[in-house]
């Protein structure tokens, strides 16, 4: 068998290439099985999971902005254990790296949601205190160093799997909320999540969502992502996830330059389904026009 | 990739597109279309399918532009691409016996290939539509080709003109407060029917979420449990 350029491990974890379906973006992989080829994807990261699920959100959940999108699902979602019996398994069925993301709104939930989900076959557990729809937690955990920390270092203590902490841009001192994370024992980081945005229907005169502010993705926020991504890389010395508004490969590429081992593509896949497969294609063509031998050559070179 | 075959005007701000290329789907199904590589707009417009033609492999979508994502379908020229994904969605039941179908606005849209596939499965069956428009009507002649009776009401209230009291299976797509009337309606009479819903999505496939309504048999999504639904289950969502 040939040498694959796109080949990476991380924390441990083989991925055959550094394309990740974000979480919220992919469900648990069923609806997008039926139309592409799921299996060539590097990792597949589930919908956000809570100890007891949510029916999410009431109102408006999505309104389209300048190429990006705001969204206010609230982590509707099945429940860790509806994941751990029914979706687990078939995630590993695919093929693609398991990723389970996991949310909460207490820290006794994220640790008795962490403590299920040693009972599934997965090989991360990405930790959302980032979330920046539902009231209480989510991204309250993300937002200071203290607070990221705590429930980093409590999660991990558990967690039988490799521990990847997804940030919130919306941290105001986002690097020291990564070197925080980092310090309590984080295996990887992932960023950027939403970044907190808000409608306003100047018909009704009134905010779009029942909770006023949203969180926005896509295109138009990825020149910040690279930027935070750029940052976080600088600060801290474990493997980075770059993810926020990638659109083509030439994106993943530049996340990659700033320091992201992987990158993860969510609003893109809504757009236009098959943005992970070109992706990926593009970054095979890449590499082999640049004659690397595998793409982590680069991996953080800006 | 769909390739357009024809793109025209019909009525104000109400256009009809033929395009190849694309698997068939069936009424009551939807395409999430894009203009390809346009990332602003970004997101896919779910357009209900107006007629799938087994005979040519074409579809024809009948879509109007309330906005800039639609207005920019309103400029493609025969000859140039789309992106269409689909078909997605559940589609209407053909159910047996006669047929009434009631369409708001360009809720006519994916009745005309429900009447279609109705007369298709049962030639002798009886079919009644009725089509209710603010300002001005379209498609009435594709309808009139296809059933029996075709009452059409512009500017007033089509659900007046409906007795849910007949021995059929009613259909519907439209407007949030025609679907409202029609359910209280056809709850009063105990009819069957089906209606077609709309809501904002992104995904159309459901994955994100963005589309989730309550029903009575719990949480569905309006692109992948539905667009079509049973009244009963979504009443107090319309």
């Amino acid at each position: 068998m040939s040498y694959n350029p796109l080949s990476l491990e991380l924390c441990g974890v083989s991925l055959k290439n550094p394309v990740i379906a974000a979480s919220g973006t992919f469900g648990f992989g069923r609806e997008y099985a039926e139309r592409m080829e799921v299996s060539r994807l590097g990792g597949i990261c589930g919908k956000g999971l809570t100890l007891r699920g949510s029916a999410g959100n009431a109102g408006e959940r999505v309104y389209e902005t300048r190429s990006s999108m705001l969204n206010s699902i609230g982590l509707e979602n099945p429940g860790v254990k509806h994941f751990v019996e029914h979706e687990a398994a078939f995630m590993r069925s695919l093929g693609p790296a398991v990723i389970a993301n996991l949310g909460g709104h207490s820290e006794a939930d994220y640790l008795e949601g962490a403590e299920l989900l040693n009972e599934a076959d997965i090989d991360l557990l990405e930790l959302n205190i980032s979330c920046p729809n539902v009231k209480a937690g989510g991204m309250a955990f993300g937002i200071l160093p203290e607070t990221a920390a705590d429930i980093t270092r409590r999660v991990k203590a558990i967690s039988r799997h490799p521990l990847m902490v997804k940030l919130s841009p919306n941290a105001p001192d986002l690097t020291a909320v990564a070197r925080a994370c980092e310090e309590a024992g984080a295996d990887a980081l992932s960023l950027v999540n939403t970044f907190l945005g808000m409608a306003i229907d100047v018909k009704r005169r009134r905010p779009v969502f029942d909770n006023v502010y949203a969180g926005l993705s896509g295109p138009a926020i990825f020149p910040l992502a690279l930027r935070m991504v750029h940052q976080v890389c600088k600060s801290v010395s474990i493997p980075v996830v770059g993810m926020g508004g990638i659109a083509s490969a030439e994106d993943a590429i530049r996340m990659i330059l700033a320091g992201a081992r992987a990158v993860q593509v969510g609003t893109m896949t809504f757009a236009s389904p098959n943005t992970l497969l070109e992706i990926i294609d593009g970054l095979s063509a890449w590499c082999a026009k640049e004659r690397i031998s595998n793409l982590q050559e680069i991996c953080g070179i800006i | 990739m769909a390739v357009i075959r024809s793109n025209h005007r019909i009525a104000a701000g109400v256009y009809r597109m033929t395009v190849s290329g694309v698997p068939l789907g069936r009424a009551g199904q939807f395409f999430m279309l894009r203009v390809s590589g346009v990332l602003d707009p970004l997101l896919g417009r779910p357009i209900s399918i107006f007629g799938a033609d087994a005979g040519t492999g074409e579809t024809t979508f009948v879509y109007q532009t309330p906005g800039r994502g639609t207005a920019l379908f309103a400029d493609l020229l025969p000859g140039q691409a789309i992106d269409a994904q689909g078909p997605y969605g559940n589609g209407f039941p053909l159910e047996s016996g006669g047929a009434v179908i009631l369409g708001g606005g360009i809720g006519v849209a994916p009745l005309h290939q429900l009447a279609k596939e109705l007369r298709a499965s049962d030639p002798k069956r009886r079919i009644d539509v009725f089509l209710g428009f603010r300002e001005e009507a379209y498609c009435v002649a594709d309808f009139e080709q296809l059933s029996d009776s075709v009452t059409v009401s512009v500017g007033g209230i089509v659900t007046n003109d409906v007795d849910f009291s007949e021995n059929a299976v009613y259909y519907a797509c439209g407007p949030a407060p025609m679907l409202h009337t029609a359910a209280e309606q056809a709850r009063a009479a105990n009819a069957r029917f089906f209606v077609s819903l709309e809501k904002h999505m992104a995904c159309g496939v459901g994955a994100c979420l963005g589309c989730t309504c309550e029903t009575t048999n719990g949480r569905k999504r309006v692109c992948k449990d539905g667009p079509v639904f049973e009244y009963s289950e979504v009443q107090h969502v319309l």
